[in-house]
């Protein structure tokens, strides 16, 4: 009976043992588990860090972008006013002046149509002119549409 | 004992977290831009009741038909402001296109 007893501690002893050890090394294979989900979660945070930072920087492509049109589209705007101004200012009239000037006027409408040619031409992707790029004068720029013919051109 | 730690270990077990990430970029377009346009000038001629048969003439003796197409002095104002608008309006599709390209395609306009 006493030895019976025995091998029943010795079981038990053994089977505790035995148990103790398969929770350790299922606790260090869960710990690797952690270890690695942890490094996961770093890696997702960057990636979202990263992802908001690019979203800053789209939004600030837009809202220049936008802002670059619409700074375009006022200075187009500008041109069509001062065309108009041309035609009409101080109450001009271009016919009268075309029956009493008509070679001169002849000579203006000709310079004025090829210029405003060459600006149709750089409205369709063409590229400016060094002379273009350079004019600075009055005299230099193209009168037609110096926003998008003349850069360096501060209207005075 | 053993079957108690068995359970133990088996039940509470942490989970390893997947986290699936594929991204794959769309094919960029990339079209060329159009070619620029390369006009040819044209030239006006004014002609009132005055100098009518002088410009006949000349265009005779420069062996053109004597016929022109004309405008009023208002409707040549219109067709200047009708070719201002449509130059503005070709300007204005042509740089939302660049700020397209810019914004999607911006390694593509690095190469160009």
């Amino acid at each position: 009976m006493f030895s019976s007893l025995k091998i029943a501690m010795v079981a038990i002893l053994i089977t505790g043992i035995a148990g103790a050890g398969m929770y350790v090394m299922k606790l260090r294979s869960d710990n690797a588990i952690l270890k690695a989900n942890q490094l996961k979660l770093e890696s997702a945070v960057e990636d979202q860090k990263q992802l908001i930072e690019n979203q800053k920087k789209d939004f600030e492509e837009i809202l220049n972008a936008n802002k670059k049109m619409n700074e375009l589209v006022s200075v187009l705007k500008k041109d069509l006013e001062d065309l108009d101004k041309r035609f009409n200012k101080k109450n001009r009239d271009v016919g009268k002046l075309a029956i009493a000037k008509t070679k001169s006027i002849e000579r203006i409408t000709n310079g004025a149509s090829a210029l405003a040619t060459r600006c149709i031409e750089i409205a369709s992707g063409s590229p400016l002119t060094e002379k273009e790029k350079n004019a600075t004068k009055k005299s230099e720029i193209n009168s037609e549409c110096p926003s998008i013919a003349n850069p360096n051109y501060v209207p005075y | 004992m053993l079957i108690l730690t068995t359970f133990l270990t088996n039940c509470s077990g942490v989970k390893k977290l997947e986290i699936f990430k594929e991204e794959v970029p769309r094919a960029q377009l990339n079209l060329d831009k159009p070619t620029p346009l390369q006009l040819e000038n044209l030239r006006w001629i004014i002609i009132t009741s005055e100098n009518a048969e002088e410009v006949f003439k000349k265009l005779e003796e420069q062996g053109i038909d004597p016929v022109l197409w004309g405008l009023t002095d208002k409707d040549f104002e219109l067709l200047a402001k009708n070719f201002a608008r449509i130059r503005n309006q070709l300007k204005i599709t042509n740089d939302l296109l660049d700020k397209y390209k810019e914004y999607y395609e911006p390694d593509v306009n690095k190469k160009q």
